[in-house]
Formats: structure tokens, C-alpha cells, sequence
């Protein structure tokens, strides 16, 4: 990075220590070196909707269920969709800007290859999130009656987090 | 062309009603340095950008924003679900409710509609990186401003997650302008518009 007169610059980030898939979603990113936290986000006392106080945050598989039941392995696995899909937004954004950075792009394909298995094994064993999602459902089975891309919970809902 | 996906970038379950709380967030889905300004802002400009590798990040950071969008609305949707008549007339909703009920309509938290009025599309790469650096540290203030008076776990985890998504975001721009002057003459960045006087730029594709 060259620093001039009269116009902003910012350095290049380089590729460092990343956090594990279920931390970064929480934080909001893969990259410790970017984690600047606000000091007033974990001290809010009072103000506005000050009802019950939960520690520990909205970790997406609460834990009320029946183990093993099947709403609680759906959203194991959508917890997994997510935090895999986050990793690979935040890679997607280094790589666009550091092209030829081989650790991004190695973890970039790995992060790919290992979302590209969960969304299959989500559509197959509960419902597409994509359309082209449906495609694993119909290859499984062929002679499916199931217009599947109307099932499961709307995501704003909050019933499938 | 897009594609949805069923399901929200951060998770949002927010068990408890509160019409006070959704009249301020509101402000992230219309207001001026909202969700749906951001993604408009970054998804106009990149038409025009130079340099290709720019247009990519404004195409991807213009689409985090419209699950962002999706974010701020879920969260809004859940805490005015189960309203009550009577907590309809909570002040700073009342108004809202008489006009929208409890649908979602982008509004700043003061009640001005939306307008693409909040942001720019400037037709020159550095005025509008430099526009992008800025829209991401007015939306930061915005989420700390919220975390100040929001005290629910369940609605700060993902203003949290958001919030540290505008900083990520200041460094990618950052980082785009700086591609973006490597093709410039560092001697003086302003001799012409590198988005209009083209014949002066050589952009790798």
C-alpha cells in the first residue's frame, strides 16, 4: 500500500489465525484479526425491552427438544448450513479483493465442497433451500409427488433458527 | 439474477413482543444508512466501476445486504407478531401501526419513508469507494447506537453479528480503492475520472 496526500488508504489484510464455523457466525466473522468488539455490547443493562435476561445468546439449537428428535437434528443441521455458509460469505469477500491468495482459496474450496454436502443431505432428509436444492430430492426419489420447494418453515418465522 | 435461499445468514428468534424496539430497528431496514440503502447503493454502482474485480465485491457485499435486509425484517416481523390492540398504542408505534398495521414497510425510526435520496451513485470509482467507506461506519454508529438502549439477548445477538459485518465490509472497500488507485497515477489520482475518461486507464480484466 502506497499512503498519498488527499486521498484515504486502508492496508491490505493478510490472510491470519480464523476462528472455528460456530464462533465466527457468532462474532460475525471468520477473521480474529477483524473482530473489533464495542464496549457497550455486553454490558446493556437498561432501555428499551429490558424483559428477560438470557446469557449466551440465540445458539440456533435450543435446547428444550427431545433429543434425537427430528426437529432438533434439523436444526443441528441448519446450524451447520449456516455457520458453513457464513465461512464461505467472509472468504468470498477476502478473495474478491485478494485474488491469488492461495490459503483463502484453499479454504475457500474446502469451505464450498463441505456446504455443497450439507445442502444435499438437507434437502434429502428434510426440505430444499434452494430450487436447485429440489434436484437432490427428486434424484433420491424419482417418482416424488412432493412439490417440495413450498415445505418447511419460513425464515423469518424463527421456528427452523 | 438472483437466487433465495430459505433461510437467514444470521439466525433471529425473538420470543419476547416489543413494538418500542421494532419502531427503532426499523431504521436498519429504511432509514438512511439501512440494509436496503446499502445494498441498493453497492448494487448501482458497480454497472460502471473500472475495475472488474470491483464490480465482484460490490455485486457480493450488495447481496450480503439484501440478507441483512432480510435480517432486520425477520426481527421486526417477530417482535410485533403477537401485538396486542392495546400494545399497539405504544408510543413511537402507535403511529406506525395506524398506517401499516404490523407489516413491513422501509421507514427511517423517525417515520421518513425510504429514499434512494440516502445514498449515491456517482459515476467515479474513488467518489463512490470513498461514499462506501462511509455508508459502512454510519451503519456501525447506527448498530452501537441500538446496542446502547437494547437490552434483549435475543434481539442483540444479531445486531451484534451485523454490526461487526459493517467493519468487515469497511475493510473490503478499503481494500477495492486500493486496487483501484494501483491502476491510477499515485502523482495525482484526480488528473481524470477513471470510471468516464477510460482511454486513460488500463484495467485488467
Amino acid at each position: 500500500m502506497q499512503e498519498n496526500l488527499a486521498i484515504a488508504s486502508v492496508p491490505m489484510q493478510e490472510w491470519g489465525a480464523l476462528y472455528g464455523a460456530e464462533e465466527a457466525l457468532r462474532v460475525g466473522t471468520i477473521f480474529q484479526d477483524l473482530n473489533k468488539p464495542f464496549f457497550a455490547a455486553d454490558s446493556g443493562k437498561q432501555g428499551v425491552g429490558s424483559g428477560q435476561q438470557k446469557d449466551g445468546g440465540n445458539r440456533m439449537d435450543s435446547g428444550n427438544r427431545e433429543p434425537g428428535s427430528e426437529q432438533q437434528q434439523r436444526e443441528q443441521m441448519m446450524a451447520k448450513i449456516q455457520e458453513t455458509s457464513f465461512a464461505l460469505d467472509d472468504v468470498r469477500l477476502y478473495m474478491d479483493t485478494h485474488p491469488d491468495d492461495r490459503q483463502g482459496l484453499a479454504f475457500f474450496k474446502e469451505t464450498l465442497a463441505k456446504r455443497k454436502t450439507l445442502l444435499s443431505a438437507y434437502a434429502q432428509q428434510f426440505y430444499p433451500l434452494t430450487v436447485d436444492c429440489s434436484a437432490d430430492r427428486y434424484e433420491k426419489d424419482p417418482a416424488s409427488e412432493c412439490y417440495c420447494w413450498l415445505k418447511g418453515p419460513m425464515p423469518w418465522e424463527g421456528a427452523c433458527v | 439474477m438472483w437466487i433465495y435461499e430459505k433461510r437467514l445468514q444470521y439466525p433471529v428468534k425473538i420470543t419476547k413482543t416489543c413494538p418500542k424496539t421494532a419502531q427503532l430497528i426499523i431504521s436498519q431496514y429504511g432509514g438512511p444508512d439501512g440494509e436496503l440503502s446499502a445494498s441498493m447503493r453497492y448494487l448501482a454502482q458497480r454497472y460502471t466501476m473500472p475495475l472488474k474485480a470491483v464490480g465482484g465485491l460490490l455485486t457480493d457485499i450488495g447481496t450480503e445486504e439484501l440478507g441483512h435486509m432480510e435480517i432486520i425484517c425477520a426481527m421486526v416481523y417477530q417482535l410485533t407478531k403477537n401485538l396486542t390492540p392495546e400494545e399497539a398504542k405504544t408510543a413511537g408505534f402507535d403511529a406506525y401501526y395506524i398506517d401499516h398495521t404490523t407489516a413491513l414497510w422501509p421507514q427511517a425510526a423517525g417515520g421518513v419513508p425510504f429514499t434512494a435520496k440516502e445514498f449515491q451513485s456517482k459515476g467515479d470509482a474513488i467518489t463512490d469507494l470513498t461514499e462506501d467507506l462511509a455508508a459502512e461506519q454510519k451503519a456501525r454508529t447506527v448498530y452501537e447506537n441500538l446496542l446502547r438502549v437494547i437490552t434483549d439477548p435475543e434481539v442483540r445477538e444479531p445486531l451484534k453479528f451485523l454490526r461487526t459485518r459493517e467493519i468487515v465490509h469497511f475493510q473490503r472497500f478499503g481494500e477495492a480503492l486500493e486496487r483501484t488507485k494501483e491502476k491510477l497515477d499515485a502523482r495525482n489520482y484526480y488528473f481524470f475520472n477513471p470510471e468516464f475518461d477510460k482511454q486513460f486507464v488500463e484495467v485488467a480484466k
